[in-house]
């Protein structure tokens, strides 16, 4: 028999150098996709038994529990976040509440790549591959919005007010690697007001 | 560029954040009476499509948001958005009125229906 082990998409890259800002990928990661109506009150009910809380209505939100996050995804979509290690008893969990509603549970940790992006001018970085105004107040700490980033489709969560993590899709992560580490080379930094830097 | 707004989820965004999906309110014959579609009503719904100009109602998706359809009018001659509504719905009533050509001629039984209830 084969063993089963996890390699992270990007486990090939070297740290970066030389940016502006800090980037890492998060490779410990467990993730489990949620679909069902929110107008379901015996599934949301299920849900917030397995889960300890609501799965957040409003658009573009998420909640969070200990290390268990709800990310909305759609108006009958969410993302659930917590340790890998927890992911498939999770998602066996949910499944077996979920039993009796209409809705769908499948575990997507090895589905997506995680890209931790920390650091003063990550919204402007950030903005280079985007048409989203991500200085505007519409994304403060806890918002997730689903977005084009450099011409592919990304998760945008804003963990705090420098921190962002983009979620791609795991055969684009060495592209959006690729990406950052064009567009967040300390030369290249953009400063909205004032002098530029100069590019090297 | 065009700004889109997305009925469902609030979201507003630029075109490439969301996709054109082609006019509006075209009703597949199968799917009314399945035994007697004529060869020209199926011709009608594969092919013919209205090109006005002026208010126009045409379906779009938010690609990359919550990726619902929705429903929107814009005005093919200022580009400019007139209205979003839910996919399973009409435009708003004045939207209907002023509609013309093809446009008016299938709203016109829609805003009698709408009239008597």
């Amino acid at each position: 028999m084969s063993e089963l082990y996890v390699e992270s998409p990007l486990a090939h890259r070297e740290a970066p150098q030389g940016l502006s800002i800090e980037l890492r990928e998060i490779t410990d990661r467990g993730m489990i996709d949620v679909r069902g109506s929110a107008s379901d009150k015996k599934f949301m009910a299920a849900a917030k038994k397995v889960l300890g809380i609501d799965l957040p209505k409003a658009s573009r939100t998420s909640v969070s529990w200990g290390d268990v996050k709800a990310l909305w995804l759609s108006i009958d979509q969410w993302l659930i976040l917590c340790s890998r290690a927890k992911a498939v008893e999770l998602a066996a969990t949910l499944k077996t509440e979920l039993g009796g509603t209409h809705s769908l549970i499948v575990d997507v940790s090895d589905m997506r790549a995680v890209l931790r992006l920390e650091g003063e001018g990550v919204r402007e970085v950030l903005l280079k591959g985007s048409s989203l105004d991500l200085l505007s107040d519409d994304y403060t700490p806890g918002t997730v919005r689903r977005m084009r980033y450099a011409e592919i489709a990304a998760l945008l969560h804003v963990v705090e007010d420098t921190v962002f993590d983009v979620y791609v899709f795991r055969s684009y992560a060495d592209y959006a690697w690729d990406f950052i580490l064009a567009t967040a080379r300390a030369p290249a930094k953009v400063t909205l007001f004032g002098a530029q830097s100069t590019p090297i | 560029m065009l700004v889109v707004h997305c009925p469902v989820c609030g979201a507003e965004g630029d075109e490439t954040d969301f996709h054109g999906g082609g006019q509006a309110h075209v009703r597949r014959p199968a799917t009314h009476d399945p035994v007697n579609v004529s060869d020209e009503a199926q011709r009608d719904y594969l092919f013919i499509r209205h090109n006005p100009k002026g208010l126009h109602f045409e379906r779009w998706r938010c690609d990359r948001g919550c990726g619902k359809w929705f429903h929107a009018a814009r005005d093919t001659v200022t580009m400019e958005f007139k209205a979003f509504y839910g996919i399973t719905e009409l435009p708003p009533r004045e939207l209907m009125e002023q509609a013309t050509g093809e446009w008016a001629t299938y709203f016109k039984d829609k805003l009698k229906a709408e009239a008597k209830s």
